[in-house]
């Protein structure tokens, strides 16, 4: 029983640890201690109830010890400001008046891709309609809009270049070739496609590029044809 | 946070009463039971154990396994009872060689059993 009560409390800090190291993206509207348990419970209270051979009372302990764990730990999560942020992880901020913060969602396992996504999610699909946007310790998205931000989201903004790369599936649906795209960064003063960390284009000519480790920039042009979409 | 820290005080009390418990129980039990497989090994070394003998160790045996069963695997319980049940009949029929390396079997299960549930680096990884 002694060893039951010292493993479980060895998986329950691994499984801890690594969900704090796992970033936002596995935890999902549960702070990290919480899915832990969640994920703990189900097999500690299955093995013992189907396995005939492994004493029913192993599993009750594993659960108990579970329990003690968790309040502990949640304890020190409301007591103990410095290891709330240990436990629990602190929000990240990953786009700001100055636009993506590259930094902060490769820190949270995250691309830009996974960010217009969560935008998308929230009812924001131009990434100028916000002016911050941030992952909370329990993986949830939260945005704070523009004023007005309606008004900027007139159509479906495609994602043309992502970190560095064009998304030829979004530039056929577009009905363009990079060859417009390597023109217009060429005039905006960006000598490669690699150092681009972000270019939306939507239906109407609206640009959104973001250069790495710059500011964003937004500007409007005219498709080659007049294209809309 | 009073609720907290009482339920948090009971399950820890309750966990380390019964791992103490647990610790002790078993090493009492397979400690009674070494002692009395010994005494039918001497016995059986002697050439003057009978099948009764075997089977009072048997049903003794008997009565600590049921509540054993509620502390260490069954799989470990099932074991000694093959050795046991194999010894019985083996010293019914005054095959006393073979009985003792049954015996013997159990004198080593007994000894090792309780050691596989200590807090111990091998134990716990």
């Amino acid at each position: 029983m002694t060893l039951v009560i010292i493993r479980t409390a060895i998986i329950y800090v691994t499984l801890l640890i690594i969900m704090r190291l796992m970033g936002k993206r596995q935890i999902g509207e549960m702070q990290p201690f919480e899915l832990v348990i969640t994920l703990l419970i189900a097999e500690l209270a299955c093995i013992p109830m189907a396995d005939a051979s492994i004493p029913l009372l192993y599993g009750i302990i594993s659960v108990v010890t579970i329990y003690v764990l968790h309040e502990i730990v949640t304890l020190l999560d409301l007591k103990v400001k410095p290891l709330k942020s240990l436990i629990s992880g602190k929000p990240s901020l990953v786009v700001n008046k100055n636009g993506i913060d590259d930094y902060q969602l490769k820190k949270n396992n995250l691309d830009v891709s996974d960010l217009i996504e969560s935008l998308r999610a929230a009812g924001y699909f131009s990434l100028d309609s916000i002016d911050y946007a941030l992952y909370e310790s329990n993986g949830k998205f939260s945005a704070l809009p523009k004023e007005n931000y309606e008004d900027t989201q007139t159509s479906l903004p495609l994602v043309i270049i992502d970190n560095g790369k064009y998304d030829r599936k979004n530039l056929q649906i577009a009905g363009m070739g990079s060859e417009f795209f390597d023109e217009l960064l060429k005039k905006q003063g960006v000598k490669k496609v690699k150092k681009v960390l972000v270019l939306t284009a939507d239906g109407q000519g609206k640009i959104y590029l973001q250069v790495k480790g710059e500011k964003y920039r937004t500007l409007q042009t005219e498709y080659p044809g007049g294209k809309t979409w | 946070m009073v609720k907290s820290l009482t339920a948090i005080g009971i399950a820890t009390a309750l966990l380390l009463g019964l791992a103490l418990f647990e610790w002790f129980y078993v090493a009492g039990q397979f400690e009674d039971f070494g002692e009395e497989v010994q005494s039918l090994y001497d016995k059986t070394e002697n050439g003057t154990a009978n099948a009764d003998d075997a089977r009072a160790v048997q049903t003794s045996w008997e009565q600590k396994k049921s509540r054993l069963h509620v502390w260490i695997p069954h799989n470990d319980v099932n074991k000694l009872d093959d050795y046991m049940a194999e010894a019985v009949r083996l010293i019914g029929e005054k095959e006393y060689p073979l009985a003792l390396a049954k015996l013997e079997i159990l004198l080593h299960l007994s000894e090792c059993i309780p050691g596989t549930y200590r807090p111990e680096v091998e134990n716990i990884f």
